[in-house]
């Protein structure tokens, strides 16, 4: 069981990553094409759209991949002062809750890509927008599920 | 029970939850309490796909990544050295100068410290400056970098301000030069400083070889600000476009010209910036939701309306402000102090007749002197960790630093034109 789980999260590690680098290196292409079809006057109409989106996708899925480097901005404060009782049980709380926040945002999201869903709202181009975000609830859970683990793991320092 | 939820979700960031989870369920509990559903908070997230601004953020971040992994700290050192190094206190003013620009590339002071001050703080010492003076130095001065063009602070601060309608609009170029006299003064205070407290240090000659070998090195480095400054001010490019203009010429300079950066290190590269990115952009979209909520419930209106009823007079309002912000500089880092600050403080402060511009200088200026306020502002810890000195030394470093700072951003306070002098032209 458990060494079903290191290879899921060695699998999702590494999904993240590939990710990441995929989305900043259409980013940076799509951008620069952009400014440069510019001046020929060509320009895709969709060029733009799918830029800002990939910025949404790049924000959520770093949030995510940001967990495990232990990279989410936060006040260390209590690090600094208090002793490793009070540190791990600061750590539990805070990880647990933010579990809870994310789920519960994940699962409204959920009614965002709904209606897009039904309202065949276009997202970039003639691509449907509810596609594009499913990234939002599907990062969101993921969030829960990475944060109720570390809440078992050590504090970070 | 509002009083409670806030002193609930102030204690979960202090015991070190994410930011960007605080200001998330401070959303979600505010549209609860007012009754509307809370799908609308993934809509004002999903907003984060609607702000061609924010696309500049990924591109300059991993700019600035791409460069401190490469030697482009050293060729920046040299080439300051060479140009500044025989003016009196040449070195230091050599120093303000490279972490200034250093900052303004990497979006963060603390990278600077590590990556300059790390270069820096020996040169100083072995060229006569106290250890104090050095200490004190190489921690403080990255943050005037928050300032300057392309600086990722004062990015953040448009967008929000963006989403909040004022009646008084300006661009993210205005901005940039909103803090360029600033920057400078603060430049020159610094400097005035340093000659004054490190009398008898001796001058380095100037070495018209030295300036050869320097530009030679940094040949590829020095378009740089013109790509960017001309991108921005050429009027023909939007901020995401100079930005993109920015990471591809940087990327093309490190990976291929200078090669320092291999291909095979791109992707980590990458990676790292994209997971700062994240972290950042989505404390700026739970604050969208926030701003949404504060909107929704006219909290800045009533806000004003209790704070106007007690002060009345703008500069004291300015005062306050000052002060709040220091001491929030001093808890949060700059991105999130702005993203959560601005909503509620730009609308009253434009009530009170400033000008957003000129707020968003004495804003960012603010928080990043907080960086380095005793006991607990970040940049000490990072400086004592580098250094290996213990923090309280630190205090007495940048106490110095930190006075000069301040009494300059009671200049810029005091006196809007420094920050609002073009709109005039």
């Amino acid at each position: 069981m458990s060494q079903l789980l290191d290879r899921l999260a060695v699998i999702l590690r590494w999904a993240g990553n590939f990710l990441l680098v995929a989305l900043f290196l259409t980013m940076l292409l799509v951008a620069a094409m952009q400014v440069i079809a510019r001046e020929f006057g060509l320009g895709f109409y969709w060029g733009d759209d799918l830029v800002r989106m990939a910025v949404l996708w790049v924000t959520m899925v770093g949030a995510v991949v940001a967990i495990g480097d232990s990279k989410h901005i936060r006040i260390d404060l209590i690090d600094r002062l208090f002793s490793n009782t009070v540190r791990r049980l600061a750590w539990v709380i805070s990880c647990l809750t933010t579990a809870v926040i994310c789920a519960v945002f994940g699962y409204f999201s959920l009614d965002m890509v709904g209606w897009d869903y039904v309202d065949g709202t276009p997202g970039v181009g003639q691509a449907p927008a509810w596609i594009f975000e499913t990234v939002i609830p599907g990062s969101a859970f993921l969030m829960t599920l990475r944060f109720t683990l570390q809440a078992f793991t050590k504090p970070a320092t | 029970m509002t009083w409670l939820a806030i002193a609930l979700l102030l204690a979960l960031a202090l015991i070190g939850m994410p930011l960007f989870a605080v200001v998330l369920a401070g959303a979600m509990l505010g549209f609860i309490a007012s009754g509307v559903d809370l799908s609308v908070v993934a809509l004002e997230v999903y907003r984060i796909a609607d702000t061609p601004l924010l696309v500049s953020l990924p591109l300059f971040t991993f700019a600035g990544y791409l460069m401190t992994e490469s030697n482009s700290a050293q060729r920046l050192m040299a080439l300051t050295q060479a140009l500044f190094g025989w003016m009196p206190a040449g070195l230091a003013i050599v120093g303000f100068v490279a972490c200034a620009v250093f900052t303004a590339l990497t979006g963060a002071s603390g990278v600077t410290i590590v990556a300059i001050g790390a270069l820096l703080f020996p040169m100083l010492l072995k060229a006569g400056y106290s250890e104090r003076f050095s200490l004190g130095m190489v921690t403080t001065s990255g943050s005037l970098g928050v300032l300057i063009v392309p600086s990722v602070p004062l990015i953040l601060y448009g967008v929000i301000a963006q989403q909040i309608d004022v009646g008084v609009s300006f661009t993210i170029p205005q901005l940039f030069l909103a803090g360029m006299i600033p920057v400078m003064l603060m430049l020159l205070a610094l400097a005035a400083y340093t000659i004054w407290s490190q009398r008898g240090i001796e001058r380095s000659p100037f070495s018209i070889r030295a300036v050869k070998t320097a530009l030679w090195d940094a040949r590829f480095e020095i378009p740089l600000p013109f790509v960017i400054l001309g991108a921005i001010y050429s009027g023909y490019f939007a901020i995401s476009e100079a930005a993109a203009i920015t990471a591809m010429y940087v990327l093309i300079v490190e990976v291929f010209l200078y090669r320092e950066v291999t291909l095979r290190q791109l992707p980590s590269v990458i990676r790292e910036s994209m997971v700062m990115v994240g972290s950042i952009i989505l404390i700026l979209g739970a604050a969208l939701a926030l701003t949404g909520y504060f909107v929704d419930a006219q909290i800045p209106q009533q806000l004003f309306e209790f704070i106007h009823e007690r002060v009345s007079n703008p500069i004291v309002f300015l005062i306050l402000l000052n002060l709040l912000l220091l001491v929030l500089g001093a808890f949060l880092d700059v991105f999130s102090a702005t993203v959560i600050m601005v909503p509620l403080i730009l609308p009253i402060a434009v009530q009170y007749g400033i000008h957003p511009l000129h707020l968003g200088v004495i804003f960012i200026a603010n928080l990043q002197i907080g960086y380095f306020t005793p006991p607990i502002g970040m940049n000490l810890f990072i400086a004592s960790y580098r250094f290996e000195r213990p923090v309280l030394d630190l205090y007495r470093a940048c106490f110095p630093f930190m006075v000069v700072l301040i009494l300059v951003l009671l200049l810029v306070t005091y006196v809007p034109s420094f920050s609002l002098w073009f709109l005039n032209l």
